[in-house]
């Protein structure tokens, strides 16, 4: 061997070690959070999955079984595929109706230089230090037969009956749309921020008017972030739990009530474990669709 | 300022003093708080006013002062049924007792979670009155009990209402409140007016089916329906006799009638579940339960009837809470057999065909 060719290999040893030396910081860095994640998460997922495909015996809680039964159960009974649909259609529309709502909120708020800038973020922070049931049972007093709206409504000459706005669909839409709100208006407001104001003021400076600039200009670029915001509201609002629960009453069934039924008051913990994973999937190929489509469009 | 030598502490010496406390701690060796281990009770019960008054009643006055501590675990009786059945696999559970009503312990019977109870252990097992089956049960001892009454606001119900039939009634359309959560007794209702036992569900889902017609109202819990009740949402439904009270109590315009076909007990009481840490805490508890002072202040409080003999109701509280002997003559008792076997069935009913909308 000669020096050169010893000098080479002692220096590619060198960033071997390095690298191997970088490779394990960073092992040991996302070590905790992976046990974690593996632990509270991935293993209870695996467990969960396994007693989906049980069988339930009233009286013996759950058989231990290989079977599909759970599922073709969900799919083939009108009543859970209706409240798939229904949870559905409730995520859709509050995802929209944020969205709606956020934009111009989030927008503001982003480019506001006022010196109460902080206050506002704070103002629209607000409403998540109060939980979500106490939430429901405040708007328990708005929507009520003798409640703020009726009360309100009857009193301008609108209406001389009570509306019935408790446990309706329109109840558990605007509910989970206040739980939401925030959550969106915030991860909206960050991806704005992170726009450069300079590119707007290019188009102004082009001749578009605010609508132009914001379709042909914010939207394209903002695109991304306002995907992350959307798929961030759907998911909340598959799971809603309190929400639907409170002021969606006994008849409005959306899924994650479905499943506590299944486990707490059935004790049918695979039909429950069935219906958790249906509601996973969905969930995971909606998200993982619309995220595909964004990229696409965001590409082109 | 230097330390002084006597406190100084190696690491070494730390770590060691630390890995001793956990082995100790997971040994139970050691109180993880308060009182030893094995004078804790750890109480699962429901929350609110009952959770409140086995404090004032049971723990603080006649366990406390007997060395025991009761620490309440409060929650909603579904879920800590969930909780019971998913601990079944455990040496050691995390409940000394649960609080259940006569139903629930038919279905945590049939999972075999429950503990045999030694009647020898309980003094005052023999004062229990035998009206009840349920009384009977080796798993279960009473607490209090009521019956499944007709309540109505005079002021939107005209007709006095004479039996439970009554929110059949198409008269009655508009008014009748149903609570989700009473869906087992509600069935067992229904089967009584098609004129039947309480367990005849086949006669039960016909009876419901003709109920759905009149599309009475649901209200998820009797708190809610205790809401329409006073807003005059609803002003007619079948409920214990012991809420009834509270809630005349705290003014709602309702009266009550012992149906003729008849009143349907509810009991409640506790159990031990087969992995309880503390058995002879819990078997003191059980005891307490028992207590005439108990009883008596659970009638006062909370319109509860005592399921002993020798506690003593004052004659005017007696008449307001409890039964006339004709109409104790109608009590009937949950056929607890089809509980066991078929309360997963009764609720997919009572979700997929009657109260869906």
């Amino acid at each position: 061997m000669t020096a050169s060719a010893a000098a080479d290999s002692l220096v590619s040893l060198a960033a071997r070690e390095k690298r191997g030396g970088r490779l394990s910081t960073a092992a040991m860095l996302i070590g905790p959070a992976t046990i974690f994640v593996v632990i509270g998460l991935l293993a209870p997922i695996v467990i969960l999955f396994r007693y989906s495909l049980n069988q339930f015996v009233p009286g013996k809680l759950m058989v231990e079984a290989l079977t599909i039964e759970n599922y073709v159960l969900f799919f083939t009974d009108p009543y859970y595929t209706a409240a798939l649909y229904r949870t559905l259609r409730v995520a859709v529309i509050v995802t929209a109706l944020c969205l709606v709502l956020a934009i111009p909120l989030a927008y503001r708020l982003a480019r506001t230089q006022s010196r109460f800038k902080n206050l506002l973020i704070m103002l629209v922070v607000l409403p998540l230090f109060v939980g979500n049931a106490v939430r429901a049972a405040g708007w328990m007093t708005v929507f009520g037969n003798k409640g703020f709206l009726n009360v309100t409504l009857q009193s301008l000459g609108l209406t001389t009956e009570p509306v019935v706005f408790m446990y309706t669909e329109f109840a558990v839409i605007v509910g989970i749309l206040a739980v939401n709100l925030p959550y969106v208006v915030l991860t909206l407001q960050s991806v704005i921020e992170g726009i450069d104001r300079a590119v707007e003021e290019a188009a102004f400076s082009l001749g578009a008017g605010p609508f132009r600039m914001a379709r042909r200009v914010l939207l394209p670029l903002a695109l991304p972030g306002f995907a992350a915001g959307a798929i961030f509201c759907f998911i909340l609002t598959m799971n809603a739990y309190a929400t639907p629960v409170l002021l969606g009453g006994p008849q409005f069934v959306m899924m994650g009530p479905l499943v506590y039924v299944q486990f707490a008051a059935k004790s049918n913990w695979p039909f429950g474990a069935a219906i958790s994973f249906v509601l996973m999937t969905v969930t995971l190929i909606l998200t993982a669709a619309a995220n595909l489509l964004v990229q696409r469009r965001y590409r082109s | 300022m230097s330390t002084p030598t006597s406190l100084r502490l190696s690491r070494r010496a730390a770590l060691e003093g630390m890995a001793a406390l956990a082995g100790a701690s997971a040994l139970g060796t050691l109180p993880v708080w308060g009182q030893p281990a094995d004078k804790k009770i750890v109480l699962s019960t429901w929350g609110g006013d009952y959770a409140k008054l086995l404090t004032k009643h049971i723990s603080k006055p006649v366990l406390a002062p007997k060395g025991w501590e009761v620490v309440n675990d409060e929650a909603q009786v579904v879920q800590r049924k969930a909780k019971t059945i998913a601990e079944k696999r455990l040496p050691k559970g995390t409940s000394d007792i649960q609080a259940f009503t006569a139903t629930d312990v038919a279905e945590m019977t049939a999972l075999d979670v429950l503990e045999q109870l030694d009647l020898t252990k309980l003094k005052n097992a023999k004062n229990v009155i035998k009206t009840f089956s349920i009384a009977d049960s080796p798993y279960f001892s009473p607490h209090i009990y009521s019956g499944k009454v007709v309540l109505y606001n005079p002021k939107l119900i005209k007709d006095v209402p004479t039996g439970i039939d009554a929110l059949w009634d198409p008269k009655n359309q508009g008014k009748v409140g149903i609570v989700d959560i009473q869906h087992v007794y509600t069935t067992m209702a229904a089967a009584l007016v098609a004129g039947g036992k309480t367990g005849d569900f086949e006669k039960a889902k016909k009876s419901l089916l003709e109920l759905k017609k009149l599309k009475p109202r649901f209200y998820p819990s009797n708190e809610a329906l205790a809401q329409a009740l006073q807003t005059e949402e609803v002003g007619l439904c079948i409920m214990w006799k012991a809420r009834a009270v509270q809630w005349q109590n705290a003014g709602a315009n309702i009266l009550t009638v012992a149906p003729k076909e008849g009143l349907i007990a509810y009991v409640s009481g506790f159990t031990i579940p087969k992995n309880a840490p503390n058995r002879d805490g819990a078997y003191a508890f059980l005891d307490a339960a028992l207590e005439p002072s108990v009883q008596e202040g659970f009638a006062v409080d909370m319109g509860y009837n005592p399921v002993v003999g020798n506690a003593k109701v004052a004659p005017e509280l007696k008449a307001r809470i409890g039964f006339t002997p004709d109409e104790e003559k109608l009590l009937v008792n949950p056929d607890l057999e089809f509980m066991a076997k078929r309360s997963a069935e009764l609720k997919d009913f009572w979700d997929k065909e009657f109260k869906r909308a």
